[in-house]
C-alpha cells in the first residue's frame, strides 16, 4: 500500500510537471501592437477591426483586415482559418499569433472574436 | 410607478433570512415545533415571493414594458412568444433570477425530502439562496428606465435558437443542483454522521450531474448548428466554467457509490461535495466579474458584484474548512481489514475520480491562466492546445478503465474468470483500431485512444445489453459508460478525420466540392422584421443522392446603427458523417465596362521606361512630405518622375502617396501631352528603393474592358465523420444518468 503511494504519487508529479511545461509553452500574453511587432513569441494582441478593410482572399483561402488597438496603433493580420461565423458583428477580436516583420502583417493562428452575446459583454459597456 | 418586482425580491430576502434563522435555533432545540414551522412557512414564502418575481418578469417581457431596463435590453416586438420567453434568462440579471427561482423550487422538495438532517441541511441550503438573492438585489432586473424606449434592442439573433431557449435553464437547474450535495456534506460533518447522509444525497448528485451535462452538451449542440465554425466545444471560459463543477461532480457521484458499497472514501467526499459546489461560485466569479471579458488591468475596478461574489466564495469555503478541520480527527478511516486489491472496481473507481480531479484541476488551472500570471507579470491566456496536451493523456486512461472496471466485482478479482468477458472489450479495440488505421494514422496517442474507446464501448455494449435484460435500472452505469466511450469515438472521428474545402460558388455554375457536386441556384432577398435574410440555396449532389442545402446569412440593423451579420451553416446528418457547409463570403454580381486602359509599372531609380508615347524615368523620392507630418494626417511621400512626350522637353511630376490612418491614398498628375493620361502613386518597395506606378489613360479599342461575373458566395464546406456517434454518445451519458437519478429517488 505505501509503496503505491509513491508511485501514484510520482506518476502524478510527473504528470503535472508535463502539464506545467504545456502550461508555460501555450501562454501566450496580451500585449500591444509595437510589443507584438517586436516579440518573436506567440502573443495576442486585441483591437477592433478598421471598417471596410477586411476581405476575404480566396485564391490563398484567408481572411485579411487591418487590427486598430485603443491607442491607435495598426496591423495588418492574416488569418488562414475558417472565418468566424459572427466575425462581422465583432466590437471587438483579440488575434493570437505571431508577427511576420518579413510581411509586415500579423500571422494569426487563432481569432477571438468577442462574442456578442451580451451576457458576457455588456457588463463592461455599462 | 411602483416597482413591485423589487419589493417582492427584497420580502423574499426577508423570508430566506427569517427561514435561515429558525433553521439556525432547530439545530439547538431539535423539537421546536414553532420554530420549525416558521422555518418551513417562511422558506415556502420565499419560494412563492421568487416565483412571483419571476411572474412579474416574465409578464413584462410578454407585455413589453420597456421602462424596465432589462426588458429594454433583451427583447423587442416582434420577437415570437418563444424567444420572448427565452429573454428571461438572456442576460446576466435574469438569468440570477432563475437560478435562484431553481434553487427555491428544488428546495420544495429537499425540504421534505431531507428528514433529520433538514435543520442543517436547509440552513446551509439557505445561505445559499440568500447570497443569490443578495446578488440579484444588487443585480434587479426590475431596474427602471428615466423614460420608456419604443421598443427594446431584441434578442441577439444568434441566441434566437430553439437550443437556446432550453440551454440556460438546464445550466441553472444544474448549478442549482450543485447546492444540495454540499449542503447534506456540511449537514453531515456539523451532526458527525458519515455515512448515513450518501444514500439521501446519491440521487441529487446524479440528478446534479445529469442536468449540467445537458446543459453543457444542450450548449456544444448549439454551437455546432448556429455558430458555422463547425465545432461543438472551444474550451471557452464561458464552457469551462460549467465543465469544471461537473468533472467535479462525476468524480464525487463515483466516490458516493464507493463509500455507499464499501465505506470508503469519506474524507475524499466531504472534500468533493464542497469542491463542485465553490467551482460553481468560482466559475461565477471568472465568468461573470469582467476578469476574462479581455484581461486588461482595468477589469478589477468593477467591482458591481464581483466584491460580493469573492465575498461569498471565501465564507463558505470558510465554513467549509471549520466543518472540516473540527470534525476531520473523528471521520472513521476505511476499514484497514479488507484485502486492498489493484484489480477491483475499488480501485477502478478511485482512479476514475483521480483522473476526473485532474481533469478538473488541470483546466481550471487554463481557465485561471489569466488570473494566474497576472500576479507575476502580464495577464495571459493559454492556447486550446493546452487542454488538448493535458486531457489527452487523462482521456486515454479514461477509456482504458471503462474497457475494464465495469467488469470487475468489489474486493479481489480472478482474472481467469474475467477474461472470457473482455472477448468484447477485444472486439471493440480491433474493429475499432482497424477503422482508425483504414483512415489513416493518426499517431500513437490517438490510435491508442481510439483503441481503447472501442474496447470501452464493446465492453459497456455487451454490459448495458446483459444489465437491461436482466433488471432495466441496473444499467444506469453501464449505458453511460457506452455513452463516453461513444462520445470520445466520436471526438477522434470528428477531429481528425474531418475534412474541409473552400469553394467559391458561381451562381449557375457546377462546382466540385469534397466529391460532391454543388449548383449555387441564386440568391434570395427576404424581408425580415429587422434586416435582411440572404438565403444562398445549393443543389448538391453526389451519385443518386441530391438534395437542396439552404445556408444563409442575415444581417441585422440595430437601433445604434450597427450593423450585423449572422451566417448560418447547413447541415445535411448523416450516420457515418455529416455534410457541413458554412457560408463564408457572399459577393453580387457585377457587370461594368470601362473605356479606360490601365497599366502599372515597377521602377527602380533612375530606370527609365517607354510607354506608348512617353518616355518615363523615376529619379527620386521627395521625402520632404515625412517631416511635415501632422496630427491625423499620416505620412507622405512623393516620386520625382521625369517624363517627355513624344521626345518633347521633359517634364519633371511628383505624384504623392499619403498613408494615413484610413489607407492610403495617391494623387494623381497629368502626364504631358493632349491626352487624358495620369499616373498616380500607388506603392513604394521600401526594401528594393523601387515604386509602383499606375497609369490611366484612354483606351486603344481593344482595350476596352467588359467586366462581368455572376452572383457567387463562398462557402466552407466540410466532411465530419463521427458526429452523430458523438452526440448519440452524448445522449447515452444523459439517457444513463437519467436512470440512476430514477433508480436510486427514494420511494
Amino acid at each position: 500500500m505505501k509503496k503505491s503511494y509513491v508511485i501514484g504519487g510520482l506518476v502524478i508529479i510527473l504528470a503535472l510537471a508535463m502539464a506545467m511545461y504545456s502550461f508555460k509553452s501555450t501562454l501566450t500574453s496580451y500585449v500591444t501592437v509595437s510589443e507584438a511587432k517586436a516579440s518573436n513569441r506567440p502573443v495576442q494582441v486585441a483591437g477592433v477591426v478598421v471598417t471596410g478593410t477586411d476581405r476575404y482572399d480566396l485564391k490563398n483561402n484567408n481572411l485579411l483586415f487591418t487590427l486598430r488597438e485603443d491607442g491607435g496603433d495598426e496591423m495588418k493580420v492574416e488569418y488562414d482559418g475558417p472565418r468566424p461565423g459572427n466575425f462581422d458583428n465583432v466590437t471587438k477580436v483579440v488575434a493570437i499569433g505571431k508577427y511576420q516583420p518579413e510581411k509586415q502583417t500579423f500571422l494569426a493562428s487563432e481569432l477571438l472574436v468577442k462574442c456578442p452575446t451580451k451576457y458576457e459583454g455588456r457588463v463592461k459597456g455599462e | 410607478m411602483n416597482n413591485l418586482g423589487e419589493l417582492t425580491i427584497w420580502l423574499g430576502l426577508i423570508a430566506i433570512g427569517i427561514s435561515s434563522g429558525c433553521y439556525w435555533v432547530l439545530n439547538s432545540r431539535e423539537d421546536d415545533t414553532l420554530a420549525q414551522n416558521v422555518a418551513r412557512y417562511s422558506f415556502t414564502g420565499f419560494v412563492a415571493l421568487i416565483t412571483l418575481a419571476s411572474i412579474f418578469l416574465m409578464l413584462a417581457i410578454l407585455k413589453h414594458e420597456f421602462i424596465y431596463s432589462y426588458v429594454a435590453n433583451y427583447s423587442s416586438r416582434d420577437l415570437p412568444l418563444q424567444y420572448l420567453i427565452s429573454s428571461f434568462w438572456a442576460g446576466q440579471e435574469g438569468s440570477f433570477l432563475f437560478w435562484v427561482l431553481m434553487g427555491a423550487w428544488l428546495g420544495i422538495f429537499l425540504m421534505h425530502m431531507a428528514g433529520e438532517m433538514e435543520p442543517q441541511v436547509m440552513f446551509i441550503y439557505n445561505l445559499n439562496n440568500l447570497f443569490l438573492t443578495i446578488l440579484l438585489i444588487k443585480q434587479s432586473p426590475f431596474k427602471m428606465l428615466a423614460t420608456t424606449p419604443a421598443d427594446g434592442q431584441g434578442l441577439n439573433m444568434l441566441l434566437q435558437d430553439p437550443w437556446m431557449v432550453i440551454h440556460p435553464p438546464v445550466v441553472f437547474l444544474g448549478y442549482a443542483a450543485f447546492t444540495i450535495p454540499f449542503a447534506y456534506a456540511i449537514a453531515a460533518l456539523w451532526r458527525r454522521e458519515y455515512d448515513n447522509w450518501i444514500r439521501p444525497t446519491l440521487p441529487w448528485t446524479v440528478f446534479a450531474f445529469l442536468s449540467l451535462g445537458a446543459g453543457i452538451i444542450i450548449g456544444g449542440f448549439w454551437s455546432y448548428k448556429v455558430l458555422g465554425w463547425g465545432g461543438y466545444w472551444g474550451w471557452d471560459p464561458v464552457e469551462n466554467a460549467s465543465l469544471l463543477p461537473w468533472l467535479a461532480g462525476a468524480a464525487l457521484m463515483h466516490g458516493m457509490i464507493l463509500q455507499q458499497s464499501r465505506r470508503k472514501l469519506r474524507k475524499t467526499n466531504f472534500i468533493l461535495a464542497a469542491v463542485s459546489f465553490l467551482l460553481i461560485i468560482y466559475c461565477t466569479f471568472l465568468t461573470r466579474s469582467g476578469i476574462l471579458a479581455d484581461f486588461s488591468v482595468h477589469s478589477f475596478q468593477d467591482l458591481g458584484i464581483t466584491g460580493w461574489l469573492v465575498f461569498f466564495m471565501f465564507g463558505f469555503l470558510a465554513i467549509t474548512l471549520w466543518f472540516f478541520v473540527t470534525r476531520v480527527r473523528d471521520i472513521p478511516v476505511a476499514d484497514k481489514g479488507a484485502a486492498f486489491s489493484y484489480f477491483s472496481r475499488e480501485f477502478g473507481l478511485m482512479a476514475a475520480m483521480i483522473i476526473l480531479c485532474l481533469s478538473a484541476l488541470l483546466t481550471g488551472v487554463g481557465t485561471s491562466a489569466p488570473l494566474i500570471t497576472r500576479l507575476a507579470e502580464k495577464a495571459s491566456k493559454v492556447s486550446t492546445q493546452f487542454y488538448v496536451d493535458t486531457n489527452l493523456p487523462l482521456a486515454l486512461l479514461m477509456v482504458l478503465l471503462l474497457s475494464f472496471v465495469p467488469l470487475l466485482a468489489w474486493g479481489k478479482n480472478d482474472f481467469a474468470k474475467l477474461s472470457r468477458k473482455l472477448i468484447w472489450a477485444l472486439l471493440g479495440a480491433v474493429l475499432s483500431g482497424t477503422i482508425t488505421l483504414y483512415h489513416g494514422y493518426p499517431g500513437l496517442v490517438l490510435l491508442l485512444l481510439a483503441i481503447f474507446a472501442g474496447a470501452a464501448v464493446g465492453v459497456n455494449l455487451h454490459l448495458a445489453i446483459t444489465l437491461i435484460r436482466k433488471k432495466f435500472t441496473m444499467s444506469a452505469g453501464a449505458i453511460a459508460h457506452l455513452g463516453v466511450g461513444l462520445m470520445f469515438v466520436g471526438i477522434i472521428a470528428s477531429s481528425v478525420y474531418d475534412r474541409s474545402e473552400k469553394v467559391l460558388l458561381p451562381q449557375g455554375q457546377m462546382e466540385p466540392a469534397l466529391g460532391y457536386e454543388m449548383k449555387f441556384s441564386g440568391p434570395k432577398f427576404i424581408r425580415e422584421p429587422k434586416g435582411v435574410r440572404l438565403d444562398l440555396p445549393l443543389d448538391v449532389k453526389k451519385g443518386n443522392t441530391q438534395f437542396v442545402a439552404q445556408p444563409d446569412i442575415r444581417s441585422e440593423n440595430r437601433r445604434d446603427g450597427q450593423g450585423m451579420r449572422f451566417t448560418r451553416p447547413h447541415i445535411r446528418r448523416g450516420l457515418v458523417s455529416d455534410l457541413y457547409i458554412s457560408p463564408v463570403d457572399f459577393q453580387p454580381g457585377k457587370e461594368e465596362s470601362r473605356s479606360v486602359s490601365r497599366k502599372q509599372f515597377e521602377l527602380k531609380k533612375q530606370q527609365k521606361i517607354q510607354f506608348e508615347d512617353y518616355e518615363i524615368t523615376f529619379v527620386g523620392f521627395d521625402i520632404s512630405g515625412m517631416m511635415a507630418k501632422k496630427e491625423g494626417q499620416g505620412v507622405s511621400v512623393g516620386a520625382d518622375i521625369v517624363v517627355s512626350y513624344k521626345g518633347e522637353d521633359p517634364l519633371t511630376l511628383k505624384p504623392v502617396l499619403t498613408m494615413g490612418k484610413e489607407g492610403n491614398t495617391s494623387s494623381r498628375v497629368k502626364l504631358p501631352g493632349p491626352a487624358e493620361a495620369y499616373l498616380s502613386l500607388t506603392r513604394i518597395e521600401a526594401s528594393s528603393g523601387s515604386i509602383v506606378l499606375d497609369y490611366q489613360g484612354p483606351a486603344s479599342g481593344q482595350d476596352q474592358i467588359v467586366e462581368k461575373s455572376p452572383p457567387a458566395f463562398i462557402a466552407e464546406v466540410s466532411i465530419k465523420p463521427g458526429m452523430t456517434v458523438l452526440w448519440l454518445g452524448t445522449f447515452l451519458i444523459l439517457f444513463g444518468g437519467g436512470i440512476g437519478v430514477a433508480r436510486r429517488w427514494p420511494k
